[in-house]
């Protein structure tokens, strides 16, 4: 009995957002063509599991490698800014500027300025992760323990050894953050190129199936879009949960 | 007195403040420590304790007047990796564990660490077995003796340590005092100990110099007499309480005036 | 320095930094540096601001914004009305934050086929938008309903007010600051929603001009209707910044 209260004390709301929408379609009277049933989502799910695990483990592979290019490149431009305070001034403000923009935007610009194909898809997830880790790595690099810049005075450290065992270090934290914060939107990145330029990848099943409406495959790669959401946010939050025990 | 290790001479120091006005934190310090020399700087917080000890440390620079190690100056000392310094914060780095925040100066220096020696530091100290332990996982007393064996590791020509032990309980400050008195003891390194207990200072140091603040300037000097090595039971002696009472005079408002 | 001439230098520097981002971008373009497809900074400008061309703008920035507004407010709205139930009545909370989960989970474009078959195509960009914006202003009204400290809670109750006054007079304004932010940061996620849902098959708007835009090799086109975007969320961030400012001085 107590296992079904949490469960609705938990669940209500989804719950009553299936009701909703079975109620919905039960007044508007929508038909099955536009409509698909639970039932032949999964039909379909069942039916071709390659079609969709293969697309959806190209959508994964374009999202984490855009990731990991756009952090290199945050962390590599933050230790750029940080080194100069010329650069740091011209930098710091351009990068808060982008990363507030809506970056989906520059989607259409990137494909056309790179050409269609997966290397530009991989692109435009790195430039969707970028900014938000060139402002929260270069945050890191300038927030050190309380007395440890004293204490490399006083070891007498030279300026490469401040940044290896300092400087660097203390940023990790920070990157691991910019990277779980950036990793939904890199799956969404990854997912609209396809959708505007790809030839594979849960981007273009979407593009596919509504173009021939067939809603029971949108349906479909939906659910398998946010299952691959879910894992690429969750791979990255056991990231930072084991780096921030290591580290903190 | 043996030669002179750390010397301030006719040193004054001010800063510049965010509203464009100059604060004048010390002036026309006269300081000489002698090399094996064990001395307390004792004052009111805000005197320019902490700023006297950053200038030995060349963390700051003088704005007036000198400051020489060893007849050089104090860069010179961190530079060659001779100066052992502890703060308030313990400044231990998160990321590594004990045994690599106390091997850290060696790494810095550039040489290869001494395994035996960092071992034997952290049993010094009393973190025998937490060698594999984070600074986090530790209480605080434990961090402090962390950071006090981080400042030996490279066997240092002159030790700071500023209010190492401000954070610490009475009894575990007791305790720790008497650590620290094992340890210079057994080195006799020229150490400069920033604190604001009276009866620390006077257990520790073989001298103890009182400041009063705004600006900060010395008003004592005071040979410290007992025999060492001292044992806790000096406190209950009839002369530590005479100089605990002095000492409490000079550090009171009235008793700062020359 | 002082703070404030270091606050100026920051500023000027700031200044400098985005002057040279546009002069490199005029650069690129003028040379051809990159290509045929990216156009200098003056060719996009002269090309928004060319009458010819206004009808075309208005009619999309029309129903751009309009959807963005529609799904902002709707979603601010209805974020504050779940945080505040779950605030009122505790025993919703759990469910109430599975279900943000949920949807925070789902790729906002996921939702697209959904809203395509529940609603119309023209509906789907502000649907997208509010639900964006509805997850940002939950989460941060929640947190920002906790930030009342236990001390003025407890004062509160030692003046015997009634929840209902305590949490007009204190949860409230203390929850302020933090869904200022949070209205700040669900900007650009406002016009994220709209572009998204117009990609998958509205109607009008600058995000379906956008796609047709490069689809055709329209380059001028493309970049204008970017740039009109991008400048947009930016001068509203702009103003939530400033309003966030105001608020965090009056309230913290
Ligand atoms: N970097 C600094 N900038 C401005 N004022 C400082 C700075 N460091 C110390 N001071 C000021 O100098 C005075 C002495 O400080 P300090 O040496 O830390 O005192 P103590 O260690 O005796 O408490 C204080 O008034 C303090 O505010
Ligand atoms: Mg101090």
């Amino acid at each position: 009995m107590s296992g079904v209260r949490t469960f609705i004390s938990h669940y209500w709301g989804v719950l009553g957002i299936l009701l909703l929408w079975q109620a919905w379609v039960s007044i508007s009277g929508l038909n099955a063509i536009v409509l698909p049933s639970p039932l032949s989502v999964v039909a379909d799910l069942v039916a071709n599991p390659a079609i969709y695990a293969g697309n959806a483990g190209k959508t994964f592979l374009v999202a984490v490698l855009g990731l990991a290019f756009g952090l290199l490149a945050g962390v590599l431009l933050s230790l750029a800014a940080w080194t100069s305070r010329l650069l740091n001034g011209l930098l710091t403000p351009l990068g808060l500027i982008f990363s507030s923009i809506p970056v989906v935007a520059l989607i259409p610009i990137l494909a056309r300025l790179l050409g269609y194909d997966m290397r530009t898809e991989i692109a435009i997830v790195a430039v969707a992760a970028f900014f938000p880790t060139f402002v929260f790595v270069g945050a890191g690099l300038k927030s050190r323990p309380p007395g440890s810049d004293d204490l490399f005075n006083v070891l007498g450290a030279t300026p490469w050894q401040r940044l290896l065992r300092l400087v660097m270090p203390a940023a990790v934290p920070n990157m691991m953050v910019a990277l779980r914060l950036t990793a939904p939107e890199a799956v969404l990145a990854a997912i609209l190129a396809e959708l505007l330029m790809g030839t594979s990848g849960l981007g273009f099943m979407f593009r596919e199936a509504a173009g021939r409406f067939a809603m029971e495959r949108a349906f479909g790669t939906s659910i398998i879009a946010t299952i691959t959401a879910v894992i690429v946010f969750g791979l990255f939050m056991a990231a930072e949960r084991r780096v921030d025990a290591l580290w903190k | 007195m043996t030669e002179t290790a750390i010397h301030l001479d006719r040193v004054g120091k001010s800063f510049a403040l965010d509203n464009g006005k100059q604060l004048t934190a010390l002036s026309e310090i006269d300081l000489r420590i002698g090399k094996g020399e064990f001395v307390a700087l004792l004052g009111p917080s805000g005197c320019g304790k902490s700023t006297v000890l950053r200038l030995a440390a060349a963390l700051e620079t003088p704005s007036a007047g000198r400051v020489t190690i060893d007849g050089k100056e104090p860069q010179a000392l961190s530079r060659a990796h001779r100066l052992g310094v502890a703060f308030q914060d313990h400044a231990l780095l998160p990321w590594l564990d004990i045994f690599a925040n106390v091997a850290l100066p060696f790494q810095v220096a550039g040489r290869k660490v001494d395994d035996a020696r960092v071992k034997e530091l952290i049993g010094l100290v009393g973190l025998a077995g937490f060698e594999k332990a984070r600074p986090r996982q530790l209480s605080g007393g434990m961090r402090q003796r962390a950071s006090i064996a981080r400042a030996l590791a490279l066997q240092p020509d002159v030790l700071l340590l500023d209010e190492p032990f401000g954070a610490l309980d009475a009894v575990t400050r007791r305790h720790m005092n008497l650590e620290l008195q094992r340890i210079w003891s057994a080195q006799r390194i020229t150490t400069l100990l920033v604190t604001h207990s009276v009866d620390e200072a006077l257990f520790l140091a073989d001298r103890v110099i009182v400041m009063s603040g705004r600006p900060g300037r010395i008003i004592r000097d005071i040979s410290i007499p007992f025999e060492r090595p001292r044992h806790p039971s000096v406190m209950r002696d009839k002369r530590f309480h005479e100089l605990v009472d002095e000492l409490t005079l000079a550090l009171e408002p009235e008793g700062a005036a020359p | 320095m002082t703070l404030q001439s270091e606050a100026v230098h920051r500023l000027v520097l700031g200044a400098v930094g985005v002057g040279l981002f546009l002069a490199i971008w005029q650069v690129i373009g003028t040379y051809r540096l990159a290509g045929m497809t990216w156009p200098p900074l003056t060719d996009v400008l002269a090309f928004i601001a060319d009458p010819s061309k206004q009808g075309l703008f208005v009619r999309a920035m029309l129903a751009s914004f309009a959807s963005v507004a529609l799904g902002y407010v709707v979603g601010i709205l209805s974020g504050v009305a779940a945080a505040m139930l779950g605030q009122v009545l505790p025993i919703m909370r759990p469910g109430l934050d599975r279900l943000v989960a949920v949807i925070h989970a789902v790729p906002l474009v996921a939702l697209a086929p959904v809203f395509m078959v529940l609603a119309n195509r023209d509906l789907t960009p502000p649907a997208i938008s509010a639900l964006g914006v509805f997850y940002m202003i939950y989460v941060a009204t929640t947190s920002g309903l906790k930030a009342a400290s236990h001390t003025h809670r407890d004062l509160f109750t030692a003046l015997g007010s009634s929840p209902t006054s305590r949490f007009l007079r204190l949860e409230l304004p203390a929850a302020l600051p933090a869904l200022v932010s949070g209205m700040k940061l669900a900007i650009p996620v406002a016009f994220i929603g709209t572009i998204v849902g117009e990609w998958f098959g509205a109607s009008r708007g600058l995000g379906l001009l956008m796609v047709s835009a490069m689809q055709n090799f329209q380059i001028p086109l493309l970049w204008s209707a970017v740039l009109i975007v991008t400048t947009a969320s930016l001068a509203l961030f702009g103003l939530m910044s400033l309003f966030e400012r105001l608020v965090y001085g009056r309230f913290q």
